[in-house]
This record gives C-alpha cells, sequence and structure tokens, in this order.
C-alpha cells in the first residue's frame, strides 16, 4: 500500500515536471517567433503546444533515461527519483521567477544525482558519463550555438544585403514558422520521452511492469498532455528574456539562430550527443546579435544566464539531496513524500501568488 | 582516473561539432538563397528580364526544395532516435 502511495506521488511529481519544463521551455520554441512578429504570441504558443504534444507520440523509444548515464541504475528507488524530481521542478520555478533560461534537463540530472548521494554516497555517481553527457556538452552547446548564427548571420546579410526589406524580412519570417515548428515537434519529442523515461522507471521498480517494458499507452498519453499543457501556461518572463532582452532581433536573426539552432540540435542528436536546446537557442541568439555589432548583445543579461546555466547542476543536486534528507527523517514509508509534495506545492503556491502581487505583468510585444 | 579524451569520446564529438556547425550554418545560408532568388524574380520581372527573372527564381525554388528537404531530414532524425 505504501509503495503504491509513494508510486502515485512519483508520477505525479513527473508529470508535474514535465508541466514545468514545457512551461519553462516554451521561449526555446517561440521566442524570436514571437519577437520578430514572424506569429502572434497566442498562435504561436498554441502551435507549440500542438506540436509539442504531436511530438510526444512520435518515438517512443525511451531514449536512455536521463539517470542512467550519470548515476547507478541499480541504486535508484521511487523516493531518490521523487527526491531529485522536487529539486529539478524547484530549479526550474527558481529560473522562472527570476526569468532565465535554464535546462530541464540539467535540473532533472542535478536533482537525481544529488538526491542519489544523499542517498548512497558518492560512489553511484558515474562520472565519465556526468564529464562526458552533461558537462562537456553544457560548455560546447552554446559556443557552438554562437559561432553557427553568428557565421550563418553574416552570410546571410551579404546574401540578402542588397535586396528589398519587405520581401527579405517577410521571407525569413515565413522561414521562422517553419523552424519554430521544427523546434516544437522535436521538444515534444525529445523532453516528454523524460518524463516517459522516469514513470516507466518507477512503474518497473514497483512491481507495476516487467523489466525492460515499454511506457504504456497512459504514460505517453499523460506526458504528451503535462508537456503541451506546460508549453499551453507559457513562460512569459522567460520568452520576454530570449526574445527581447539579450538582443533586439530582425527577422533574419530570428530566423538563424531558431534555424541554425534547430539544425546543430538534430545534427549532434543524429551523432549520439544531444546538446541542451536552452544552451543552443540562447546561445545562437547571442550570436546572431553579436556578429551584427558587438554592442547589440546586452552582455549583463547574457552573463546572468550563463550564471543560471552553472548553478543549474549543483543547485537542483542540492534541493535534491535536501528532499531526500527531509524524506528519509519520516522513514522509508509514503509519510514523508506525502509531507514533502504538501510544503512543496504550497512554495509553489506563494512563489505564484508572490510573482503575481509584484510589479507589472510580463508581456511581449508582437509586431 | 580516465583521461578527459577518453571519457568524452574526441573523434565523435569533433564529428558532432563539425556537422552540426555545417547544418547550422548550411540552412540558414540555403534558405537566405532563397529570399534572394525570390527578391530577385521581383525585381528582374518588373525590369521585364524574364529570362533572368526564371533563372532566378529556380535558385530560389531549388533553394527552397533544399530547405524543406533538411526538415524532412530533420523530422527522419526525430523519430529514428
Amino acid at each position: 500500500m505504501g509503495s503504491d502511495v509513494i508510486l502515485v506521488i512519483v508520477i505525479g511529481a513527473a508529470l508535474a515536471f514535465d508541466f514545468t519544463n514545457g512551461f519553462h521551455d516554451t521561449a526555446n520554441v517561440v521566442a524570436t517567433s514571437i519577437s520578430t512578429g514572424a506569429a502572434r504570441p497566442q498562435v504561436a504558443i498554441a502551435a507549440a503546444s500542438l506540436l509539442n504534444f504531436a511530438g510526444a507520440f512520435i518515438s517512443i523509444s525511451v531514449a536512455a533515461t536521463v539517470a542512467n548515464d550519470v548515476v547507478d541504475a541499480a541504486a535508484i528507488t521511487p523516493t531518490i527519483v521523487f527526491a531529485g524530481l522536487i529539486g529539478a521542478i524547484t530549479w526550474n520555478l527558481v529560473t522562472w521567477y527570476f526569468g532565465l533560461p535554464s535546462s530541464s534537463s540539467h535540473a532533472l540530472i542535478g536533482g537525481v544525482v544529488g538526491s542519489a548521494v544523499a542517498a548512497d554516497g558518492f560512489h553511484v555517481v558515474i562520472a565519465e558519463g556526468l564529464l562526458g553527457k552533461v558537462l562537456i556538452p553544457a560548455i560546447i552547446a552554446p559556443l557552438l550555438a554562437f559561432i553557427a548564427a553568428g557565421v550563418s548571420i553574416g552570410i546571410a546579410y551579404r546574401v540578402i544585403g542588397r535586396q528589398r526589406p519587405g520581401i527579405v524580412s517577410r521571407g525569413f519570417k515565413y522561414g521562422q514558422v517553419l523552424s519554430g515548428g521544427m523546434r516544437g515537434l522535436e521538444h515534444g519529442t525529445n523532453d516528454a520521452q523524460k518524463t516517459m523515461g522516469v514513470i516507466t522507471l518507477a512503474l518497473i521498480a514497483n512491481g507495476s511492469l516487467g523489466a525492460g517494458a515499454d511506457p504504456p499507452l497512459w504514460v505517453i498519453a499523460s506526458s504528451a498532455a503535462a508537456i503541451a499543457a506546460g508549453t499551453y501556461s507559457g513562460g512569459w518572463r522567460i520568452i520576454k528574456t530570449t526574445g527581447t532582452r539579450i538582443i533586439k532581433m530582425d527577422a533574419a536573426q530570428g530566423f538563424t539562430s531558431q534555424g541554425a539552432g534547430a539544425a546543430v540540435i538534430l545534427a549532434s542528436t543524429h551523432f549520439g550527443f544531444p546538446l541542451s536546446t536552452t544552451h543552443v537557442i540562447n546561445g545562437g541568439v547571442m550570436g546572431a546579435g553579436a556578429a551584427k555589432r558587438l554592442s547589440a548583445v546586452r552582455w549583463g543579461v547574457a552573463g546572468n544566464i550563463v550564471v543560471a546555466w552553472v548553478l543549474t547542476l549543483p543547485a537542483a543536486a542540492i534541493i535534491g539531496a535536501v528532499t531526500y534528507g527531509v524524506t528519509s527523517i519520516f522513514g522509508s514509508g509514503a509519510v514523508g513524500p506525502v509531507l514533502v509534495t504538501v510544503v512543496a506545492l504550497a512554495a509553489i503556491l506563494a512563489a505564484f501568488v508572490r510573482r503575481a502581487q509584484r510589479g507589472a505583468p510580463v508581456t511581449v510585444q508582437s509586431g | 582516473m580516465p583521461l578527459v579524451a577518453e571519457i568524452v569520446e574526441t573523434k565523435e564529438l569533433v564529428q558532432t561539432v563539425v556537422y552540426a556547425f555545417v547544418a547550422g550554418v548550411g540552412v540558414t545560408v540555403i534558405f537566405s538563397v532563397a529570399i534572394w532568388g525570390a527578391a530577385r524574380f521581383v525585381d528582374l520581372n518588373q525590369e521585364e528580364r524574364p529570362v533572368a527573372a526564371g533563372a532566378a527564381a529556380l535558385v530560389g525554388v531549388l533553394a527552397l526544395l533544399a530547405v524543406v528537404a533538411a526538415a524532412v531530414i530533420g523530422v527522419i532524425v526525430m523519430t529514428s532516435k
């Protein structure tokens, strides 16, 4: 009975993480399209939401589960997964609160690593996996996107430089519809699978599914629905940061950062080296701005974003570890996770109320 | 303690960086060529130079087809990973 309660809580936490993932990463898909006026905000977000939902059904091959490559899979228990998810959700909400785009995948990895270390010690961490699959790509992704977008926009300006601005602008805006669609589909496929993997692992650990089982249809559908609902809710604060606060972009820069970013992500995925979409898109936006004029980039905003990227893994790990510690005070039953869930929900509600009460609402101008 | 080069699989990483860079720059530049073709087609048509306008349109359409092909390949990559 107790294990079933924990399982239900883990599934709820996984779907909540999925929601924050969609909510947090809406900006990766729509920010550049909205800021250049390629699409109206509500239309862009609704389309991104639908494409995220569809993307989640495209592939059900549960890609190497997030934790598998960085933590000894044998050490994973539902309580560790739960604490890791709380770490990831909390960090996603903290960065949303400050309007900073950060990697949801890194938050999840950090949360699970932290809770696993708190449970079993540092020996469960697979250092090679953490370095090779997480830390090195975290450095390469934004640099690669920065350079690719910078070179792309430089060549693009030379190609279309003397043509009529109206046709050029319209052309790149149409291009953004295509590249934005690709990004929405890719996000749904890639990120919803993480939640499917986590829920499937919890079901296997609980004995509800056999080892090596594929995710059941209800897991796929609920993960797709959660990420689509999160995307539709729209993380406006982060959309504003990515779309207007790093650079004031034109349609060519919008297409370049999005199109080059999508191509970089898909090419790297093809070679089995998936990069953070958040790092790629924001690195691309900075590169597209810097290539035009170095001072076009608001380096203070860019610096804050990089600091958030650096802090994501350790911060989520610490929250995950503390959550596991608090949970374990109440033993191995369901009491700890239930109490932590209640406290977490209260804290989230307080954060939303506080944000709603402070300052003017964040909106993104269209056109 | 294994060397960083052993952990990261340097060859795979360099391959990823090169292909991702080429794909990222390639898609954007080819799409720019498609827009150039469309813009030149309009201008040359107004200047009543049909052959040159047709050639510009052809370049634009071919570039656009290349971008669409890249998008299709992207969807295939998504579904096969």
